[in-house]
């Protein structure tokens, strides 16, 4: 049996607009894609392979589910036509159906099923037609049945649309209830109700109640306080004294020190309310952090402590670095070229060099162990356009997800506190560390911070 | 890049091979089933391994050409480095692409004889 799954951009609009960091097929209920449930329900269905078809882009859902091998079934990927009837959708997918019996899901709607039920035998055995419907969403059979329906069999659904946010809660806080009893959920835990991903720190005083699904890569700082019903996405920060319940907070979110979440779904820095499906984007760096004192005045002394270090490095450093430079340069191992960099202040960028520095030869080995690639960025810090420490810079004209019109806890800087501590440079991880510390370090910390960057960078001797 | 094509009734199928971009787009845009207003076109795309933007502009422009854009250019066999090129640009909502040349051809003499 084959499945076709297939969806319009006009179902599933209303995700674009409240959660545009995720593609909607990604959207996680209960930290797991959308897409997800549907290809095991096709799995447990009899499924030797699954064509999604899509009138608008399906690139991040590919790169997400690759070629099905994951699953263990043929996936493949075709567009349709926003007009096509089940009927077109057939036609035009002819080569892939053959001569099987073919299931149609069409609609951005959750399928409620339970993997104790065996659909494989209901499928192959029930007549050709409709399966079951609901506004916007259906579950079609075409072909011949290949058996006959025991009188034993129960194989119950059934479809709940997903055309709002608060619809996309309930079925998020059902998946959590129901659990692993129904649905296949990522996440380990010996407790029922209870599933944890990988790499979560949680502090002795954070307080967990059940049910409760958490990410991979989650800080739960002191005295937080977790659930009942709380799905906590990847590469988040619960801060000090704060509580999640009845709440989804989403990957990449950082959520400051004692605040309440309560029947809410939180993303990046929107929060929302799924009852009334209000929407708002927080000017605070932080997630929900309380209105703090005026952001420039505070960033001043640090910008002052900033500054006085790196005319220290400035002038530590030149003599090397007007050795060394020319030298690399007229070698060829120098390579610099001009790029546009998003700056503190969202919608303005800043013009910074790129520079390569190929590391074979002594003198570049001695360049990159000392940093001195990053050496003329350090003039930046003394004019105030650019932190000693923070995020790292952020290319501009890249749509991407921790950008500061999403996450504007951003400060970009000459190191990044992800190479301070020694964190992957790629990902989600690293935004999040960044973010963290952001949010905690002061002027002094940061001075330790760039000693540990620099000995981290000379142990490397990366090329940057 | 080479154009193979065939006829099925009233139906033109152009088989495109190899790569169309700047080089071999003018030959695509000069065919002459494609250039006629009247003629629905089956492109098959099952061989052609590389498509550019220029490439992606002659098939639009094509179907631009046409007195009946729904169905004036139908799209079949398309591999996923084709696709997605299609994807990246939302051109793909503006075509009926099929994975089937013989479909293809039955949804465009369908249609063209329900138009007429």
């Amino acid at each position: 049996m084959k499945t076709i799954l297939a969806f319009r951009e006009s179902e599933y609009a209303w995700v674009h607009e409240k959660f545009p960091c995720v593609h909607p097929l990604l959207l996680p209920l209960c930290n797991k894609p959308f897409i997800e449930f549907l290809i095991d329900f096709a799995i447990l269905a009899g499924s030797s392979a699954v064509r999604i078809l899509c009138d608008g882009g399906l690139g991040e859902v590919e790169r997400y589910c690759e070629d099905g091998s994951r699953w263990g079934i043929d996936l493949s990927y075709a567009s349709i036509h926003p007009d096509d009837s089940i009927h077109a959708m057939l036609g035009k997918n002819r080569k892939f159906c053959g001569e099987e019996r073919v299931m149609i899901v069409s609609g951005f709607s959750f399928i409620r099923y339970d993997k104790r039920y065996d659909y494989k035998s209901f499928v192959s055995s029930m007549p050709p037609g409709e399966w079951s419907t609901c506004p916007g969403g259906r579950i079609t059979l075409t072909g011949v049945p290949t058996k006959a329906v025991p009188d034993w069999l129960i194989a119950d659904l059934s479809l709940m649309p997903l055309d709002s946010m608060t619809s996309y809660y309930q079925a998020s806080m059902e998946t959590l209830k129901t659990g692993e009893s129904r649905y296949v959920l990522p996440g380990y835990g010996d407790e029922p109700e209870c599933a944890f991903g990988r790499n979560v720190v949680i502090s002795k005083s954070v307080e967990i109640r059940k049910p409760v699904s958490i990410g991979n890569n989650v800080q739960l700082l002191g005295n937080a306080i977790i659930g009942p019903s709380a799905i906590i996405g990847s590469n988040v920060i619960i801060d000090r004294e704060s509580s999640v319940e009845s709440s989804i907070v989403f990957d990449n979110t950082y959520i400051g020190e004692h605040l309440e979440i309560i029947g809410r779904i939180a993303s990046g820095n929107r929060l929302n309310d799924p009852k009334s499906g209000a929407s708002i984007a927080m000017e605070d760096p932080h997630l929900l952090s309380g209105i703090k004192k005026n952001r420039h005045l505070r960033s001043l002394p640090r910008k002052i402590v900033h500054a006085c270090v790196a005319l220290v490095i400035i002038a530590a450093f030149f003599i090397p670095f007007i050795i060394l430079w020319p030298l690399l340069k007229l070698g060829g191992h120098w390579k610099s070229s001009p790029a546009s960099f998003l700056a503190e202040r969202t919608d303005e960028t800043m013009p910074l060099a790129k520079v390569e520095v190929d590391a074979s030869g002594a003198a570049a080995a001695i360049a990159v162990a000392l940093s001195l690639d990053r050496y003329f960025r350090l003039f930046r810090v003394v004019t105030g356009q650019l932190a000693l420490i923070g995020s790292t810079p952020l290319l501009a004209g890249e749509s991407r997800p921790d950008a500061p019109a999403y996450v504007p806890a951003y400060l970009p800087g000459v190191f990044s506190y992800a190479e301070a501590e020694e964190w992957a440079a790629t990902g989600g991880d690293a935004t999040i560390v960044e973010r963290f510390h952001l949010a905690h370090s002061n002027p002094l910390t940061d001075i330790g911070l760039v000693i540990k960057a620099f000995i981290n960078r000379f142990q490397e001797k990366s090329t940057i | 890049m080479n154009i193979t094509e065939t006829s099925n009734g009233a139906i033109a199928i152009v088989a495109i091979e190899g790569r169309l971009d700047a080089l071999s787009a003018p030959e695509l845009r000069n065919n002459r089933s494609v250039i006629d207003p009247e003629k629905t076109v089956v492109l098959n795309l099952e061989k052609l391994d590389f498509m550019n933007s220029t490439g992606l502009g002659a098939i639009v422009g094509a179907l631009n050409q046409k007195l009946q854009p729904d169905f004036g250019i139908v799209l079949s066999c398309m591999n996923d480095d084709v696709r997605s090129v299609f994807e990246i640009t939302n051109v793909q909502k503006l075509f009926h692409i099929f994975d089937d040349t013989a479909a293809a051809v039955e949804f465009a003499t369908t249609r063209q004889g329900a138009h007429t």
